[in-house]
């Protein structure tokens, strides 16, 4: 059978440190919130601090990290290219600050 | 050919490896809540043929008071006594039979049909597999979808009947709730809520077909042997799986709009029949950000599965190789990639920065490449064949034909400065009934006539078939071609009608259309016919009668439950071994030994 | 025990091409829904930046104590259910039943604390006039109804994986479903704990007072 549920397995060890390091970035997020930096450098730097741990959870907690590429090149790519795409909306939004009517 | 003859060729094994469910005894099993794959695609394909003829005459109803605008409308009236009463079409009542139009063709028909109803029949043999990959999602699939339909269909038994926001569902309109129109009450909320069980179902059918593509295939299909239309439904199916996922929560959050006092999409001191309404804060354009990031996918999971039928088809009536495989698949995926950039070229005249305008226009001139290089591609196959000309090809031909016309305006409204005269007009009528509305009927036309034999093991009537094609084409023709005049002259759509105004003049184009239209749908009782007819009547239909390559071919007609008998396909060609010489003629099966090849190239 | 009790002919034996990715239809199944319903909370979110780039007047409803201390515990809940799904689905594999039971319990026990941790958070914003449709602080009413929506939606998924979890365990120990459904649900569970990564920086960090 060449089909298995998983190929190579981590120890148990890896699974701590990575809990580890995501429990830490949790904490330098909420310490950057209380560290008086400009909201758009908040904003930046919490999305790239999400995507660190999105991109730590998908490699090791969901496994990616240890299925055949082809897997990766599947799943992902597209998902991202919709994202991408999404930023679009952006434009729009900040024109609703401009064109909107006063708030009765 | 007998089953038989194609088993030497077949490697049988022993059946330890039996279909997890076996033949279903009772009625309600075998017909209604079946699980087999091929029950269940036509069921999908019944709900297609429901749908559309209930959608086509909400079209003549439209089309009479179109041509006619101070006549009552025959029958109406004794119909729906309460929206249109003495057949009279109010503004209204014209905008609801619009709005059910579109929802029931674009969802119900244009989706089910080709990818819902086409894939789950013929995918799963094409690949050699039993059945689908979950059966039992399989089943909650359609059954999800019928329950979607049914929803939606209840909005005309509701005492203010349907909604009257169109297809695309714009806000406001579609959020405020009651007060902004007959049927904006409890119909647009039946409306929403059917749209957001209709993508789950479709969500649930796009996991599976992907996931028997890829897993379920017998040995020796490889990726570069799948037959094109497998191709297709597999690309379709990954386009839906992330654009039925945006819908979804959209319809959830417009849900939410109406029912639960939110604002997502409702703007700050709206006023709606005189009284400003408690929302503020929200945006109309989110949701047209958000239905066209679906809506424009959601044109192609319409019509790539129309691209894989003519694909599978051509080959077999040309009787030569399908040109350039590679590069037909590569475009394919890169249409799907694309379709997820272009979305905005439907909201040039939306109030949409115009800056963005610009970044969808180019994407959207892109997208015609590929497009094109298909195009291409199907009349190089064409040029110089020995073409049976069978009604399936005729079909096939009248795919090309249309998707070309449609495709053609396309190009002037992927420019905003032109889109901005022509996005409210007639002329965007004809472009999508052409390019997605006509193409998309003509892919299932021509699948039909393809399918038949193997779905219910008798032929189809040829002459009647034919004249259905000749009339169709006609037909079509004459009733989509003169809406891009209508629109070229400043005819607006979504109009009930143009009685004594500046369009009264294009009253005589629109009564010609009308007249195309209603002979349009009359020649449809031809295809019902022989539908009918043949399914009791036609010839018993052989195993190949086509002489075509892909598996479900190599298999009885109507195949046996399990699809092949108890034994494993096994692949040893391409689906493109067309014009060669083996054994069997100008064609080698997929399933044919691998020594037949040999001798072909000396021939 | 093989997969024909779940999914047709998906015993890859010599009748079959492999599969592209040498794992069970099963689990590429749960992949591409995570796929899928990742781009649905890809959407909800940008539709939620949307709707605040767009709103001048949006107020900030959180402080350090409660809500901040309170986002942060339910952080490292379901932080560590991860980890303790992961000893589940390990402990499984090894076919050790008692101590996949166990992990699998804690698991479930982790995202009933998440939830009830969580819906007590909203109990006392409801109390302090927050809803769907209003602003008790006077400013864009999108603030509540993003923020319940898009917890809510959340939540519904973490109520579906516990449920869902409690299932395969019981189903695990009766010997009817395999490591394989565990890992599987694993998956399902990751993907959620993945969600909130997003969901709490952008809703709560970012609407500190
Ligand atoms: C050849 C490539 C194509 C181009 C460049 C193109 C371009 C466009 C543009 C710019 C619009 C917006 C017009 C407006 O609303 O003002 C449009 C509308 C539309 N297109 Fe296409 N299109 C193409 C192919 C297709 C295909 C293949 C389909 C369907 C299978 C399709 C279906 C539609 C539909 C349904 C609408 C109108 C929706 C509505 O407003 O109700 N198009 N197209
Ligand atoms: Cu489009």
């Amino acid at each position: 059978m060449t089909t298995t549920e998983t190929a190579t397995e981590p120890t148990l060890r890896v699974y701590v440190y990575v809990w580890l390091g995501m429990l830490a970035i949790v904490a330098i997020e909420a310490v950057l919130v209380y560290a008086h930096v400009s909201s758009g450098m908040l904003l930046a730097s919490l999305l790239v601090l999400a995507f660190l741990e999105a991109a730590v959870a998908l490699r090791y907690f969901m496994h990616l990290r240890y299925e055949v590429p082809l897997l990766f090149w599947t799943l992902i790519p597209g998902l991202l290219l919709a994202f991408v795409m999404m930023n679009q909306f952006w434009a729009d939004a900040a024109r609703l600050n401009t064109l909107r009517f006063p708030i009765p | 050919m007998t089953m038989d003859s194609v088993s030497a060729s077949i490697t049988e094994l022993p059946p330890a490896t039996p279909h997890d469910h076996a033949p279903p005894e009772s009625f309600l099993r075998k017909y209604v809540f079946s699980l087999d794959h091929k029950v269940i695609g036509k069921q999908y394909l019944g709900l297609g043929l429901i749908a559309v003829c209930t959608g086509m005459f909400l079209s003549w109803v439209m089309r009479y008071h179109l041509a006619f605008p101070d006549k009552a409308v025959p029958l109406i009236g004794w119909i729906a006594p309460t929206f249109a009463a003495g057949g009279v079409i109010t503004p209204e009542f014209y905008l609801q039979l619009m709005t059910m139009h579109g929802t029931i063709m674009v969802f119900f028909v244009l989706t089910t049909a080709p990818f819902a109803g086409f894939g789950n029949f013929v995918l799963p043999i094409q690949v050699g597999a039993e059945d689908m990959a979950f059966p039992r999602f399989n089943m909650m699939s359609f059954w999800v979808t019928f329950v979607a339909f049914a929803v939606l269909v209840a909005a005309f038994f509701v005492p203010d009947g349907p909604p009257l926001s169109g297809w695309t569902a714009y806000a406001p309109l579609s959020a405020v709730g009651k007060s902004s129109g007959p049927g904006e009450g409890l119909g647009q909320t039946l409306w929403v809520i059917a749209i957001g069980i209709f993508c789950i179902g479709q969500l649930l059918g796009s996991l599976n077909f992907i996931a028997t593509t890829l897993d379920l295939r017998a040995k020796g299909m490889t990726l570069a042997r799948l037959p094109y239309s497998t191709w297709a439904w597999f690309i379709t199916s990954m386009i839906g799986l992330i654009a039925f996922s945006v819908l979804l929560p959209a319809c959830v959050l417009l849900l939410l709009d109406r029912v639960a006092g939110t604002s997502f999409f409702i703007p700050a001191g709206l006023v709606v029949s005189d009284a400003i309404q408690p929302h503020s804060g929200g945006s109309p354009l989110l949701w047209q950000h958000l239905f066209w990031f679906f809506g424009h996918p959601e044109v192609y999971i319409a019509i790539v599965p129309g691209f894989g039928i003519i694909s599978t088809i051509l080959p077999a009536v040309c009787r030569k190789p399908h040109l350039g495989p590679k590069v037909l698949i590569a475009s394919q995926l890169a249409i799907a990639g694309l379709s997820y950039m272009v979305w905005g070229h439907h909201m040039f005249l939306s109030g949409m920065s115009p800056s963005s305008a610009t970044l969808f226009s180019v994407p959207t001139l892109i997208i015609t490449i590929p497009s094109a290089i298909i195009t291409l591609l199907w009349l190089g196959t064409i040029y110089g064949s020995k073409l049976r000309l069978n009604t399936a090809a005729l079909f096939c031909l009248g795919f090309v034909s249309v998707f070309v016309t449609g495709g053609l305006s396309g190009f002037f409204l992927s420019q905003p400065s032109i889109d901005t005269y022509l996005h409210g007009t007639y002329f965007v009528v004809g472009h999508f009934h052409f390019v997605m509305g006509v193409a998309a009927m003509f892919g299932i036309f021509a699948g039909t006539y393809f399918w038949f034999p193997k779905m219910f093991g008798r032929m189809m009537n040829e002459t009647l078939g034919k004249w259905h094609f000749a009339l169709t084409f006609i037909g079509v023709y004459a009733t989509f071609m003169p809406m891009h005049w209508l629109g070229l002259e400043g005819n607006v759509r979504r109009y009930s009608s143009f009685p004594s105004d500046y369009m009264h003049g294009s009253l005589p184009l629109h009564r010609f259309i009308t007249y195309s239209a209603l002979f349009l749908g009359a020649s449809q009782l031809i295809f019902l016919v022989n539908l009918i007819w043949s399914r009791f009547r036609g010839p018993v239909a052989p195993d190949n009668p086509w002489e075509a390559t892909s598996l479900e071919w190599s298999t009885t007609s109507p195949p046996p439950f399990d699809n092949f008998g108890g034994v494993h396909p096994v692949v040893y060609h391409g689906p493109n071994e067309y014009g060669v010489s083996g054994p069997r003629g100008d064609y080698i099966m997929q399933t044919d030994p691998p020594v037949a090849a040999a001798p072909a190239a000396t021939a | 025990m093989s997969d024909s009790a779940m999914t047709a002919g998906s015993m890859h034996g010599a009748a079959m091409e492999p599969s592209p990715f040498l794992i069970t239809s099963r689990k590429l199944t749960m992949w591409l829904f995570i796929v899928a319903d990742a781009a649905t909370f890809g959407a909800i979110l940008f539709g939620y930046g949307y709707l605040r780039f767009g709103s001048p007047n949006w107020t900030k409803p959180f402080t350090f104590s409660p809500n901040i201390i309170n986002g942060l515990v339910m952080t490292v809940v379901l932080l560590t259910s991860s980890l303790t799904m992961l000893c589940g689905v390990a402990a499984a594999r090894e076919g050790r039943s008692g101590a996949t039971m166990k992990w699998l319990g804690a698991t479930i026990l982790l995202g009933v604390t998440f939830a009830v941790l969580h819906l007590r958070e909203w109990t006392g914003m409801f109390h302090e006039g927050w809803s769907l449709s209003k602003n008790p602080m006077g400013g864009s009413v999108q603030v509540g109804a993003l923020f319940f929506s898009i917890t809510g939606l959340h939540l519904l998924h973490v109520i579906s994986g516990v449920i869902a979890i409690t299932v395969i365990a019981i189903g695990f120990r009766a010997r009817k479903f395999t490591a394989g459904h565990v890992e599987t649900t694993g998956l399902y569970w990751h993907f959620v704990d993945l969600v909130w990564m997003f969901v709490f920086p952008l809703l709560y960090l970012l609407n500190v007072r």
